[in-house]
């Protein structure tokens, strides 16, 4: 079939990429790798939007009828389970794929800019498009064998990036520190699929579900399935306490920092949530315990960021936060609100990071906004752009993230006032220190070196082109969903049919009116304007300049910039404890292992000098050797009975 | 059947050709002649077909078996380059006599009756005890074809006594006739047919060199010249695993509790003996001959617990073992050449040994891989195909509740893990004086295929499903 076809071309092109690049980056010249990896993403993105045109056009499919199922081969069947390399079509991986080869192409596109210097370019872009390949097959599966493979290649891609700069320790303890913590979670998200399978005897999404709508809500199995899933998800996604992995996984180039750490990998627990909506659905407790760690990160990242002085530190914290809103969102059974908001944030995100990265390209690798300001003047591009980002990620109308958010809280709302309270209480602080981070850079007086000055320059238009793309998109994607049944609900409603099938009254209609509506979009929008006007007083107006590294801090103040002491409190709850047992085994128990081996080894090799001496070359012993052994046969089996 | 035919006018033609005066026809029609037979095996496909009076029988499975070993006997003469080199060599013989022997192992993998079957096994065993004294000039070759002939013949009259007494009991020599004698006997079944049964059973485990039957394997692999080791641990192996699973699936599974504690048994003899005795080898070569000892236990394991998957899981065996084991043979005789090379001064004769792989992947990076590759298949490590293979194997095993075999099967292949990975460490890990090793296109192209084909089942096993 066609389709089938096409589906498989959307990942083989980067994966194509990949291998050309990979295998000859040391002879194809640099022009030509980032033109390779380029036009395979874009390729990519082509073929997606055709597919997606092509699914508007089914009305059939877009209504009720199943997805389109791309089966490719079967992969593995073992007894009675089937496992087949197969690709789902429907509304929610034909969104993500649009955004993840859609962004994609755009950062790749600013990669060619900005790692243009670097000796490694032709591997860079290798790894990235191997990334967007796991990525596409992380969201195309049509089951969660396939989700996992994706998922695991992802990680890899993510340790292979945040290390590239391998020669620097710090990074390389960084990229170490992101697989083992992504483990960890996916060590979860393994046994929930195990345990998925030994209840529903598949992995296939479409089997799965449908099986599951006749189980009823609070099924313990299910607690627990959606409970490990989500340990998956809080790996990937950086939720508390699986989170410190994202911030210093900032090592990596920023174009990685963009894709990867802001925009497509780390957003695929909420995809894998929302995929799995109808588990989740019916495990209320689940959901709960969701919300609760949701604001929990949301705010602590924010509280974070607040006192960070490194640009792509408060981004990072900032990613962290946004996350836990997503999650917020899908534990109020928001689902559509929930991938709302991981599209656009993907738009301001990806923005924000390629302006961070345009800025340090500018300073010559300073990440230390202490050391920056004013720089409006000299990158106007990147300042506007940069603008248009900060403003729809603090939730100002009429930009992306405005509605996006604004629809999170308000089925928050609804669902309680105390949560809907602390994600307004985040949303002040977003736009905080986003202002924050907007002002110390580009307003005020230079504060770096003169070298640093002599050097400011925009950056070229490979750079600024996607700048431009994703400020447009940031600034105006909050179209998709506008406020009262927007286009996104419908196109995705037909994912949720067994959600409402299971518990009809998450789903029910909205009972808040249209007043209270307009007056919560007031409040958080008021807040965030508040804050941002602070920040303008604070930073602007009086100037003030965060304080070096030396200055004595109050107590409070002091918590926050060491960020809590997170990662002294694994350090010496978690890491320490580990390396005290292994080091105890280490002294005594490797000795028992060794002897154990050794001695097997021993046992083996001197059962084969006794044996080899059969094979003594004489053809009587031989033959007689077989005479014996066909007597013994005969005899063993008419004279003694077993 | 058509192949049959074709391969015997092929031979002829082949023999024929000979009498030119440029030997450089031979080898690409040789070539094609396998690729026309392998391309008529498939005429036939999803029908199932009686020829001869009833003597062979042409079905899927039969088909692809054939396709194995026509694949397998392909890819060993296209690494038979040397012997156009070889001033005493008669390329034109050799590949005469493999075709003719192919016929003989079509006849064991769709024999019908009894009769067909023995001359399957002849024709193709006394091909072989030919072509391991083909290198006329070499002492151990001729002494290698010498044993191989003589424990050959003492077995191949206990298959004929067994065949013998076979009819005797059931008066027929046909596997259908058979079956109806066990499944329904008229008044219990006779102590002739059980006896005629295990020495039947004998003569066919010596061809697949199942312990205590085995003795003979180490000396002729060792001696042959190492491309009809090849030919020999690949194509013998799976006709003679065909024709053992024809036999017992259809004649004798109506008594399957008789014979299958003989045939644990003997499993567990080989997989021991085989894995055991490998470890201590200094010889790559001879070690190979031992691995194929163990690989004959493990494909006895799906025999002995004969059920529904046995037939899928000898085949993906079969064909697994045996692109592993081309491969590494093939890297065996490039290596072993330039180290003779080397060492035709010294004349030491340690060509063969395991320090002869010392460092050979530095310097020759594809023969490198190739060869970790089919090791590791050999080993069964997953993203390979032999692991599929032990995996079907074993699960065989576990469908009859067998589990002390598939405990020794389990510990015997970790003993193999040690053997295996001598040659890989050897080739990545060890200094050694290696010069990069010039290889023709055409056996580059075998040795990519075959590792190719060793790692796509194994991330694929289900591709083959369905086939038959």
């Amino acid at each position: 079939m066609q389709t089938d076809l096409l589906c498989a071309l959307i990942p083989l092109f980067p994966l194509i990429g990949f291998i050309i690049n990979g295998f000859g980056f040391r002879r194809i010249p640099k022009s030509l790798a980032g033109a390779i990896a380029t036009v395979a993403v874009l390729a990519s993105f082509l073929t997606s939007c055709f597919l997606f045109g092509a699914f508007l056009g089914n009305a059939n499919l877009t209504s009720t009828a199943g997805p389109l199922k791309a089966v490719l081969f079967d992969w593995i069947s073992v007894g009675d389970l089937d496992i087949s390399f197969s690709f789902q079509i429907d509304q929610l991986s034909l969104l993500m794929l649009l955004v993840v080869t859609g962004v994609g192409s755009l950062i790749h596109l600013y990669s060619i800019g900005y790692m243009k210097h670097d000796e490694g370019f032709g591997k860079f872009m290798a790894f990235l498009n191997l990334f967007v390949f796991f990525m596409l097959l992380l969201v195309m599966g049509s089951n969660y064998v396939i989700m996992f493979i994706g998922w695991e290649g992802v990680g890899l891609c993510s340790y292979l990036l945040i290390g590239f700069w391998n020669t620097n320790t710090n990074y390389n303890n960084a990229a170490r520190k992101a697989f083992v913590m992504n483990r960890i979670g996916d060590l979860g998200f393994l046994l929930g699929i195990f345990w998925i399978i030994n209840l529903f005897g598949t992995t296939e999404y479409t089997d799965v579900f449908k099986q599951a709508t006749s189980l009823a809500i609070g099924d313990p199995e299910i607690l627990a399935i959606t409970l490990l899933l989500f340990v998956g998800a809080m790996g990937k996604s950086a939720q508390i306490p699986l989170y410190t992995w994202l911030p210093d996984a900032m090592a990596g180039p920023t174009p990685v920092s963009a894709l990867i750490h802001a925009a497509t990998m780390v957003t695929a627990g909420i995809y894998m949530v929302v995929r799995s909506n109808v588990l989740y659905t019916l495990s209320p407790l689940t959901l709960e315990i969701i919300g609760g760690i949701a604001i929990a990160t949301a705010l602590l990242a924010a509280s974070i960021g607040l006192l960070q002085n490194d640009i792509k530190k408060v981004l990072a914290y900032s990613t962290v936060s946004q996350l836990g809103y997503m999650f917020l969102g899908l534990s109020v059974t928001a689902y559509t609100a929930g991938m709302f908001h991981v599209i656009t944030h993907a738009f301001f995100k990806a923005l924000l990071f390629l302006g961070a990265g345009s800025v340090i390209h500018a300073m010559s690798d300073e990440q230390d906004i202490r050391n920056m300001g004013g720089l409006r003047k000299s990158l106007p591009v990147t300042f506007i752009t940069f603008l248009i980002g900060t403003i729809a990620i603090s939730g100002l109308p009429p930009f992306a993230g405005f509605f996006s958010k604004d629809e999170i809280l308000a089925h928050v709302f609804e669902h309680n006032k105390v949560l809907w309270a602390l994600g307004v209480l985040g949303s002040a602080l977003t736009s905080f220190y986003m202002f924050r981070l907007l002002f110390l850079t580009f307003f005020g007086e230079f504060r770096g070196t003169e070298e640093q000055r002599h050097h400011l320059h925009e950056s070229p238009a490979t750079m600024t082109a996607p700048l431009v793309f994703l400020a447009i998109l940031s600034a105006a994607g909050g179209v998709l969903n506008l406020p009262g049944g927007g286009w996104l609900s419908d196109f995705m409603a037909p994912l949720f049919e067994g959600s409402r099938q299971v518990n009809p009254e998450a789903f029910a209609e909205s009972t808040i009116d249209h007043s209270t509506e307009y007056i919560l979009m007031a409040v958080s929008a008021g807040v965030a304007l508040i804050s941002g006007i602070i920040a303008y007083v604070m930073y602007v107006s009086r100037g003030a300049v965060p304080a070096p590294e030396t200055t004595e801090r109050s107590m409070p103040e002091q918590v926050v910039y060491n960020k809590y002491y997170v990662d002294e409190f694994y350090e010496a709850i978690i890491v320490r404890p580990i390396r005290g047992l292994g080091d105890a085994l280490y002294s005594f128990g490797e000795f028992i292992i060794d002897g154990v081996v050794n001695g097997v080894a021993w046992l083996v090799r001197a059962g084969s000098n006794q044996l080899r001496l059969l094979q003594n070359g004489s053809i009587g012993f031989y033959v007689f050797a077989m005479v014996l052994s066909i007597v013994a046969i005969i005899a063993l089996r008419f004279f003694v009975r077993f | 059947m058509f192949p049959i035919v074709l391969l015997s006018v092929f031979g002829i033609l082949l023999l024929f050709l000979g009498f030119l005066k440029s030997r450089a026809i031979l080898l690409p029609a040789a070539l094609l002649f396998l690729l026309v037979s392998l391309a008529v095996n498939f005429i036939d496909w999803n029908k199932t077909y009686l020829y001869f009076n009833g003597m062979l029988l042409s079905d899927n499975l039969s088909m692809v078996f054939t396709a194995i070993v026509l694949g397998s006997a392909f890819m060993v003469v296209a690494l038979s380059g040397s012997f156009m080199e070889d001033e005493s060599a008669q390329p034109a013989e050799y590949y005469g006599i493999l075709l003719f022997s192919l016929v003989g192992a079509l006849m064991m993998i769709g024999f019908e009756n009894l009769i067909m079957l023995f001359v399957g096994v002849e024709i193709l065993s006394v091909a072989m005890y030919v072509l391991t004294g083909s290198d006329k000039r070499n002492l151990r070759s001729n002494e290698a074809a010498l044993k191989y002939f003589l424990m050959g013949a003492f077995t191949t009259g206990i298959m004929l006594f067994g065949m013998a007494l076979l009819y005797g009991a059931t008066g027929s020599f046909t596997l259908g006739g058979i079956r109806a004698y066990a499944v329904n006997p008229q008044v219990g079944l006779s102590l002739l047919f059980y006896v005629g049964l295990l020495m039947l059973l004998i003569g066919l485990l010596f061809k697949v060199s199942a312990a205590p039957f085995h003795f003979w394997t180490p000396d002729v692999y060792d001696g042959a010249p190492t491309l009809f080791t090849a030919f020999m641990s690949t194509v013998v192996k799976t006709a003679g695993f065909a024709a053992l699973f024809r036999l017992l699936s259809i004649s004798f599974s109506g008594v399957y509790t008789f014979w299958w504690t003989i045939l644990a048994i003997i499993t567990t003899l080989t997989l021991v003996a085989g894995n055991i005795t490998a470890v201590y080898q200094n010889s790559f070569k001879r070690m190979m001959a031992y691995s194929s000892i163990s690989h004959a236990g493990y494909l006895l394991i799906g025999l002995a617990a004969l059920g529904q998957q046995t037939k899928q899981a000898i085949v993906f065996y079969s064909l697994a073992y045996s692109v592993a084991t081309i491969a590494a043979f093939g890297v065996l005789l490039l290596v072993a050449r330039q180290r003779n090379a080397e060492t035709i001064t010294s004349g030491g004769s340690s060509s063969e040994s395991f320090d002869a792989f010392n460092g050979l992947a530095r310097q020759n990076p594809l023969l490198g891989f190739a060869m970790a590759v089919s090791m590791l298949s050999l080993a069964g490590i997953p993203l390979t195909a032999g692991f599929w293979g032990k995996f079907y194997m074993f699960s065989t095993a576990v469908e009859r509740g067998q589990i002390w075999l598939l405990v020794v099967a389990v510990l015997m292949s970790a003993v193999g893990i040690y053997y295996y990975f001598r040659v890989i460490i050897a080739m990545y890990f060890r200094e050694g004086a290696t010069a990069p090793i010039r290889v023709a296109p055409f056996y580059r192209y075998v040795l990519v295929v075959a590792t190719l084909l060793t790692i796509g089942l194994g991330i694929a096993p289900g591709l083959l499903e369905g086939l038959f």
